[in-house]
């Protein structure tokens, strides 16, 4: 008898460590790695050859890079060849053919001397059957569009629900939170009806109804104390002379989150819901209280009953709890930012409006602007104060003086105080407390005008973040009409966004072909990615660029990509990868962030890569990936040439 | 007494029908066809010393390469017990523990499989000389013949491919240059080994052929022939 040969059962120890750090074969079993292993042949493929051929290779094989490089690109009808990707070590490629059972999708060549694991097709297979971890990876790192129906197919078979909606804020649809069909009044009913039938029915609110049976407006139960007994109202008035009007609605698909940032932002406590034109019940803040433990809202409800600055001041620096809880729950970063930029809104509105009973009425109408990530409703933790002022043009001398007076006094004691709510100053001292920064509307205009027409360096600079201003607090018909004389005076001044373009390719994204992030090199914050200036800017300037251009009012970044997607001025592939992009960035800075704090730094924008996951290392590349191939657009779109 | 001399020689078919078999198989060997077309196994050996007389093998590990490619599943190893008890400070054996090779079985035990395992594979090492000396001398012992299974050294290769690339003539006899095993994985840029046995050694080995084998095929080299007269064109220069 011949001894057994071991080896049938063993697997080289080199093919194991390397499967053992490289997604997502870590997440399997020792066992089923070993099995893996087994089945896996090595090949070695010179420099410069085409392993897999655009429609015309069959893929026997799942290639898992081990060492070396490949550039992956297609070749249209005519010919032309586009880059798609780079892979490099840890990297695989073959997987949606063998996924989809089609032939090769695109083209795979060697750029340096590559040695790849294979697995065969059968083997792949196997593991997508027998492993839900690793077959949710696959069909997750692949484009989504790509795999539609092989991943709906799998996913049916394979993968059970996932469990992450555990989240009731962004998992509820409102539909599912009411209670029934809403209570209504008839219009020429008095109040002391509507109380007594809210009271009947234990219920805060009523829809008033006109005889036609149309619902015209609502009446609740804050209304009743306010309005009626508050102000001494006779109690036969009919309730339409105190219902609010039109009704706040919202629709019965939208998730409980967003019922409540709609009821924050209008400082409402009830939203009726509808349903295909028709409202077919009422979601309160109490409702989402009930099912929401730790609740934005609290803060939210403390903020607004503020009575002084001084109890103003450590609330802001509860933003950040709040925001833990939202992030624990799986909550998108977009949601969060949002609902930080409301919170702080709220605070800037209550600080400004307590200092406002202190100074007294202003002498002309104004408006506080919020500029950079505050007027594009993209705050985080660390947001430094980027503001200004503008206001209503005085008709004379005198009229000159007092806004100058009072203004200047408003903006500096806003800004003290802002501070000592922990939101720090400007170093550029772009703040409303500088005089430069405090002008009549006419004056602002004039200043964009300049700023447009002869873009020096610096006017480029300001318009990065002034152009994406919005009205904090006052009168928002000043800003408004400010964003209406820049949206009509931007596109077609070719030059200006010739200059912003090229300060839009400032940014180089940090790829280093495709094996290390390039990091910076020297100072504090040596070994580390500046997530902001490297990842987040780009996207930013992108959307800026091209929102000025088209004309687009809106300043959120998200909300520009979207209305250029929709106003096809970027292609719907452009668009899903953007955001998906740059979500992943903001998730991944607000991660950063938190976990600072929570370490008892101050949050930065500073990440070592080292100390990032596999999937999250090959997201971060695939995201800068996004940023090169913006950043080509533009410089298709500018024509700008390579400096 | 003559025909045991040549038939442990090898210049005559050996009597036992394992090596009958192997020899036959050989000798018919068409050496023109493309290198995809073969399968090699790759081997190494572990050694109690270097002395081809006294030393024995104490482990064998191996990997076949088939259409060019390393199948990692089809591999081979075992460990020896040597004949002889083990000297105290047998520190070339550092790899494998004195109770390992203590509960292994005889190389007579384990040379069939191993014979077996080779079937027609031509046989690829580094440095390969010495081990097939040990595995030769074995099969000798046990069998009266040795081995008939075409060998490639993958120093020699490595040695070759570098006179290929180098067009100045003066460069041929640099001598700066380390053909072992690890060196030659660095300079030619190779995955890296941490995990040594005659298994890892074998695989690391097998790594280093293919890239020879494929780098020299852009060269011309394509078929089993031009492989082994790319090979003793740098052995006559010496």
């Amino acid at each position: 008898m011949a001894p057994k040969n071991d080896a049938q059962k063993i697997a080289p120890e080199t093919v194991l460590d390397f499967l053992r750090e490289t997604m997502p074969f870590n997440e399997l079993e020792d066992d089923a790695l070993r099995e893996l292993a087994r089945h896996a042949v090595i090949d070695f493929i010179p420099k410069g050859s085409v392993i897999l051929r655009q429609g015309e290779t069959e893929v026997e094989h799942l290639y898992l890079i081990q060492k070396g490089g490949v550039k992956i690109y297609l070749t249209n009808d005519e010919g032309e060849v586009s880059l798609k990707d780079f892979r490099g070590e840890g990297q695989y490629f073959g997987a949606l053919p063998i996924i989809q059972n089609a032939r090769a999708n695109l083209n795979v060549e060697t750029v340096e001397d590559t040695f790849c694991f294979l697995f065969s097709k059968a083997a792949f297979r196997h593991l997508l059957d027998t492993s839900p971890k690793v077959s949710h990876y696959f069909l997750r790192s692949l484009s989504e569009k790509l795999v539609n129906t092989a991943y709906a197919e799998l996913r049916r078979h394979r993968i059970a629900p996932r469990t992450e909606s555990t989240l009731f804020l962004f998992s509820t649809q409102v539909g599912s939170c009411i209670k029934g069909k809403p209570q209504t009044i008839a219009a020429d009913q008095s109040v002391r009806r509507a109380a007594s039938r809210m009271a009947e029915l234990r219920i805060g609110s009523l829809l008033v109804t006109d005889p036609g049976g149309a619902i015209i407006g609502i009446v609740t139960d804050k209304d009743l104390r306010t309005k009626v007994v508050a102000a001494g109202l006779d109690y036969q008035t009919p309730v339409t002379k105190i219902m609010a009007s039109p009704v706040q609605t919202i629709p019965a698909h939208a998730v409980c989150f967003d019922a409540m940032l709609r009821m924050m932002r209008r400082r409402i406590h009830h939203l009726a819901v509808e349903k295909q034109g028709e409202i077919i019940g009422m979601i309160t803040t109490h409702d989402i209280m009930l099912l929401q433990g730790t609740s934005p809202l609290y803060l939210f409800r403390e903020i607004v009953a503020q009575r002084t600055l001084e109890g103003l001041h450590p609330l802001a620096r509860k933003v950040p709890s709040v925001v833990r809880t939202l992030i624990e729950e799986g909550a998108k970063a977009n949601n969060i930012t949002r609902m930080i930029t409301i919170l702080n809104d709220h605070i800037l509105e209550r600080l400004l409006t307590l200092l406002m009973e202190d100074l007294g009425p202003p002498p002309l109408p104004f408006c506080w602007l919020l500029m950079g990530s505050e007027g594009r409703s993209e705050q985080t933790f660390k947001t430094d104060q980027d503001n200004a002022l503008i206001y209503a043009w005085p008709e004379n001398e005198e009229k000159r003086e007092a806004a100058a007076r009072y203004f200047k006094m408003l903006s500096e004691r806003a800004i003290e105080n802002l501070v000592a709510c922990g939101y720090p100053l400007c170093p550029g001292e772009m703040m409303a407390s500088n005089p430069k920064w405090r002008l009549p509307a006419p004056e602002w205009k004039k200043q964009f005008d300049s700023w447009i027409r002869t873009p020096e360096p610096k006017d480029v600079m300001h318009s990065t973040i002034f152009f994406d201003f919005r009205g904090g607090y006052g009168d928002l018909s000043l800003a408004n009409d400010l964003r209406d004389h820049l949206v009509k005076s931007i596109p077609g001044q070719e030059l200006f966004l010739y200059h912003l373009a090229r300060n839009a390719m400032e940014a180089r994204p940090p790829l280093s072909f495709f094996r290390n992030f390039i990091v910076e090199k020297d100072g504090q914050h040596r070994n580390a990615l500046d997530l902001k200036t490297k990842g987040l800017v780009p996207f930013v300037d992108f959307a800026r660029i091209f929102a000025l251009k088209h004309g687009i009012r809106e300043s959120n970044t998200l909300g520009r990509l979207q209305l250029l997607h929709e106003g096809g001025h970027i292609s719907p592939e452009m668009y899903n990868e953007t955001v998906k992009a740059y979500e992943f960035l903001m998730q991944l800075r607000l991660f950063h962030q938190l976990f600072k704090m929570e370490a008892g730094e101050q949050p930065d924008n500073y990440i070592n890569p080292a100390q990032l996951s596999e999937l999250e290392k090959q997201t971060l590349k695939e995201s800068f990936e996004v940023v090169r191939r913006l950043q080509n657009h533009i410089k298709q779109e500018f024509r700008l040439t390579e400096r | 007494m003559l025909k045991n001399l040549l038939a442990r020689l090898g210049l005559t078919p050996p009597e036992h029908p394992l090596f009958a078999a192997n020899h036959l198989y050989f000798r018919g060997l068409d050496q023109n066809r493309p290198l995809a077309d073969y399968d090699f196994v790759v081997f190494d050996t572990e050694l109690t010393g270097l002395n081809r007389r006294r030393d024995e093998i104490v482990s064998i590990g191996a990997v076949r390469i088939s259409n060019l490619q390393i199948r990692v599943g089809d591999s081979f190893y075992a460990h020896v017990k040597p004949a002889r008890s083990l000297p105290k400070d047998s520190t070339l054996i550092h790899r494998i523990t004195p109770q390992q090779l203590k509960e292994a079985p005889a190389l007579a035990r384990v040379l069939p499989g191993f014979i077996s395992y080779c079937g027609h594979s031509l046989l690829v090492g580094h440095y390969v000389g010495l081990d097939t000396a040990f595995l030769n001398r074995a099969c000798r012992q046990y069998y009266g013949s040795p081995l008939f299974n075409p060998c490639l050294d993958t120093m020699i290769l490595a040695q070759s491919y570098t006179e290929m690339q180098w067009s100045q003539y003066h460069d041929r006899f640099r001598m700066d240059i380390s053909y072992n095993l690890a060196a030659l994985g660095k300079q030619y840029g190779l995955p890296e080994f941490t995990h040594h046995n005659a298994y890892e050694d074998a695989l690391q080995t097998a790594y280093l052929f293919l890239y020879l084998v494929k780098k020299m095929h852009t060269m011309g080299i394509t078929t089993l022939k031009d492989l082994y007269n790319a090979g003793r064109g740098w052995r006559r220069l010496f």
